[in-house]
């Protein structure tokens, strides 16, 4: 459920990883972490797709069968992709920087010819395009020198620019009238044809600075610069000087950005290409058909499906941060996969995030209290519980619920008041041991009185009363220790860290952190901080985490229960009780399947 | 688990990974009627095991459940724990299909016998049911294997009170030559010709 990133760090290696949802097939790349190799994606995805292309038969056909009796020689392959992705991770750096230059940067200084210059830097710049890519490289470098040097005077260019309109215009007019001659001669300057058309479709749309020349070559290749080409020219030219004037960094953004689309589309020369451009289409054909024969997923099919599932989880009050990850994770376990006939996008979307949300719920490793109590007294130490968390969840309460619980299996019970800090903490405490031992006098279990409140008062150090409750409680044979802290908030870092302080030197068997159901984003901080805090002040080689979570005030929210997801999600340990109103009986366990029901429905 | 797979199909030995998926195939049993059987491989690894335990438990015919009989002292409670969790659910006791625990890594020197399996199991199921019938109840009202009562109340859990035929054997998925060496699985292989 947690697939939403694809790599993983340990000590010096960092792993990244591709699932192939279709074939149930995990591609893994492991290198070091310190050398930061920019072809491991690529690698992965070339690899991903020979190895599915060269085994598809196997696969398919013999299934399980197959993957077992199949042999995979697929080393030289990898070899060869490994040597491919390496060199093409060193050539690729400079061949952006010549590309840019000689399509950017030239039409950048045609525009300052435009802007500053006279005519004849602007006839050298056409007899430049004429001439192969190359060159034009090479040549467009020595251009921009000079466009830089009539830059550095912005205020002269400034009003050199406002003077000298009307020659623009007049420069405008012969530009197009050339570049109109030499329309055939400028597809060739291109390199590779494919991308070439895409340059010129883009910059036909972004680019303001040719575009004049370009949109009027297509729309008027007939005419030879007559009368009526010329108002047009007048239009433009205004239009785009107008708004270089104004915002200059602006337009050049755009253009670098389709640019940049342009110089990566041309330098990869893929396979891959190709196929995502037939997936797309495949996508569209995809859906009329996708009634009938099988098809696999493609992430825009799922992604209105996914954001409608984000914005549900969202208002059930899971955590923002939570639900985007959790619908990333599905995308990507369900990306690639085929579906059954008659199965919609939308119902195997709602399935794959039931079984992820489900699989959050339940518990990695079911926390058995009574079974460890039991395990605890056969060792003949004291079995010790503690709650903490903000201010205000119930923590008091259900540690008196929880020891009426116990009581009831059998087990001795000492609470210990360690929230020397709230008024009214330790009498709350005490008058809950004397309800408890009314519900449950010594006479019913064999003259042992089976609570026992263990306070020192207020203002003391809460961390040493700890330690003195366990001793007593390991000398007078008490089962279970509860130790009820004060609620602090998660910011406060002094109290963090005598909490951490409490909790490291005292090494008990449970660490719960107590939340309320009714909390939204704030579980998550509140969890994160709690937990970093514990890790940080723990002088351990491996620090007490929290172990569980006890989700109070369950009987507030109606079916709003996404605090439940929250807090599971970000600590991947289980909510061991949940608490559902102020009585001892209003106690329960998590039940996975009714949650993530009720979270579901519509 | 993932070991025994491939070799009972097609008795060749082959380097496993943790499985995160389950994996599935017809194999032929050697016995009279011939029949075909599929097996259905299940991953172990704890975050995994109740969600595939859960779609595949209706369609089950017969249940194998491997335990690794050097390991199993230590592992004793997770063992029993899970072991718990396949005999209280409602659709495995509604069907009872017959159950094979099967001993493995037999070959290592430290492994535990089969009869002594059973004995640690059955004590350490006899608590749980205890400690888990006493657990809070669910939030819907439905108990966490409350009701579900594993043997007879009163006597200690045996694993003869259970509904379903249960069998235990020692096996070995690699044999006592080491990697490449024949496996000793042949209890299983009878007992599956036996269930099919």
């Amino acid at each position: 459920e947690r697939g939403g990133n694809n790599s993983f760090t340990h000590e010096a290696l960092t792993l990244k990883y591709k699932l192939d949802n279709q074939f149930e097939l995990v591609f893994v790349v492991g290198f070091q972490k310190i050398l930061t190799l920019t072809y491991v994606d690529k690698l992965i995805d070339d690899v991903h797709k020979e190895f599915r292309d060269k085994y598809r038969n196997e696969f398919q056909q013999k299934g399980t069968l197959g993957l077992l009796n199949g042999t995979f020689d697929f080393k030289d392959d990898f070899m060869r992709l490994l040597r491919d992705a390496e060199e093409s991770s060193k050539v690729r750096a400079p061949t952006v920087m010549k590309t840019f230059e000689q399509s950017l940067k030239s039409q950048k200084t045609v525009k300052c010819m435009i802007e500053t210059r006279g005519e004849k830097p602007k006839e050298k710049v056409k007899n430049k395009k004429n001439k192969g890519s190359k060159k034009e490289g090479t040549e467009a470098v020595a251009v921009p020198g000079k466009a830089s040097a009539g830059d550095k005077q912005p205020s002269v260019a400034g009003d050199r620019e406002e003077l000298t309109k009307d020659e623009i215009l007049q420069k405008n007019r012969e530009e197009f009238f050339k570049r109109h001659m030499k329309a055939g001669e400028k597809s060739s300057k291109s390199p590779k044809p494919e991308a070439q058309k895409e340059k010129g479709k883009k910059p036909r749309v972004w680019d303001l600075g040719n575009s004049n020349a370009k949109v009027l070559d297509y729309s008027n290749s007939a005419t030879n610069g007559s009368a009526e080409a010329c108002p047009m020219e007048e239009f433009d030219p205004e239009i785009a000087l107008g708004d270089r004037n104004r915002e200059p960094g602006r337009l050049y953004d755009l253009e670098y950005e389709s640019d940049d689309e342009a110089e990566e589309e041309k330098a990869i020369q893929n396979p891959s290409k190709p196929s995502s451009k037939k997936g797309g289409l495949g996508g569209m054909f995809g859906m009329l058909k996708g009634l009938v024969g099988s098809k696999s997923l493609i992430r825009e099919d799922m992604d209105p499906v996914l954001e409608k599932m984000k914005d549900h989880l969202i208002a059930k009050n899971v955590a923002a941060e939570i639900a985007v990850q959790l619908c990333e994770s599905v995308a990507k376990k369900l990306e690639g996969k085929v579906m059954g006939t008659f199965t919609t996008v939308t119902s195997t979307v709602k399935q794959a995030l039931q079984e992820a949300l489900v699989q959050i719920l339940q518990p990695q490793r079911r926390v058995d209290v009574l079974r460890d109590v039991m395990d605890a007294q056969r060792h003949r130490r004291p079995y010790v519980v503690t709650f903490c968390g903000v201010n205000g969840v119930g923590k008091s309460t259900n540690l008196a619920k929880i020891s009426f619980w116990l009581i009831e299996n059998g087990f001795s019970v000492l609470i210990a008041a360690c929230d020397t800090f709230r008024a009214g903490a330790v009498e709350q405490l005490r008058t809950h041991t004397r309800r408890l031992n009314a519900l449950h006098p010594p006479e019913n279990h064999g003259g042992r009185t089976m609570v026992q409140l263990y306070e020192k008062g207020y203002g003391k150090d809460a961390a040493g009363i700890a330690m003195e409750a366990i001793s007593y409680a390991r000398n007078q044979g008490f089962d279970v220790v509860l130790v009820d802290t004060a609620g602090r908030m998660q910011d406060n870092a002094p109290l963090m860290t005598a909490l951490a302080k409490l909790i490291a030197v005292n090494a008990p068997d449970l660490v719960l952190f107590v939340g309320e159901a009714l909390v939204g984003n704030e579980a998550v901080d509140q969890l994160v901080k709690f937990n970093k805090a514990l890790a940080d002040h723990s002088m351990a080689q491996t620090p007490r985490l929290i172990d569980g979570i006890v989700l109070t005030k369950f009987d507030t929210i109606d079916d709003k229960v996404g605090a439940a997801i929250s807090m599971t999600y970000i600590t991947s340990k289980p909510i061991v009780f949940v608490g559902t109103g102020q009585t001892y009986c209003d106690l329960r366990s998590l039940n996975a399947k009714a949650v993530v029901a009720a979270l579901m429905k519509a | 688990k993932m070991t025994f797979f491939p070799q009972l199909l097609t008795g060749r030995y082959r380097d496993t990974q943790t499985s995160i998926t389950d994996s599935s195939a017809v194999y032929r049993v050697s016995n009279d009627k011939n029949a075909n059987v599929t097996l259905i491989d299940l991953p172990g690894h704890e975050s995994l095991r109740l969600q595939f335990l859960e779609r595949f438990k209706a369609a089950a015919r017969a249940i194998v459940f491997v335990v690794d009989s050097v390991a199993f002292q230590r592992e004793v409670k997770d063992v029993a724990e899970f072991l718990y969790q396949v005999l209280v659910d409602s659709t495995v006791l509604k069907n009872a299909p017959a159950l094979l625990i099967a001993c493995n890594k037999q070959d290592v020197t430290m492994a535990k016998s089969a009869k002594l399996i059973q004995q640690q199991l059955e004590k350490e199921l006899n608590t749980l049911r205890v400690t888990r019938s006493a657990a809070p109840t669910s939030l819907d009202g439905s108990a966490t294997g409350g009701p579900a009562q594993l043997g007879k109340k009163g006597k200690d859990f045996d694993f003869s009170q259970l509904p379903m035929k249960v069998e235990f054997v020692e096996c070995s998925a690699r044999g006592s030559k080491g990697e490449e060496g024949d496996a000793d699985f042949e209890g299983l292989e009878k007992w599956l010709a036996r269930v099919a």
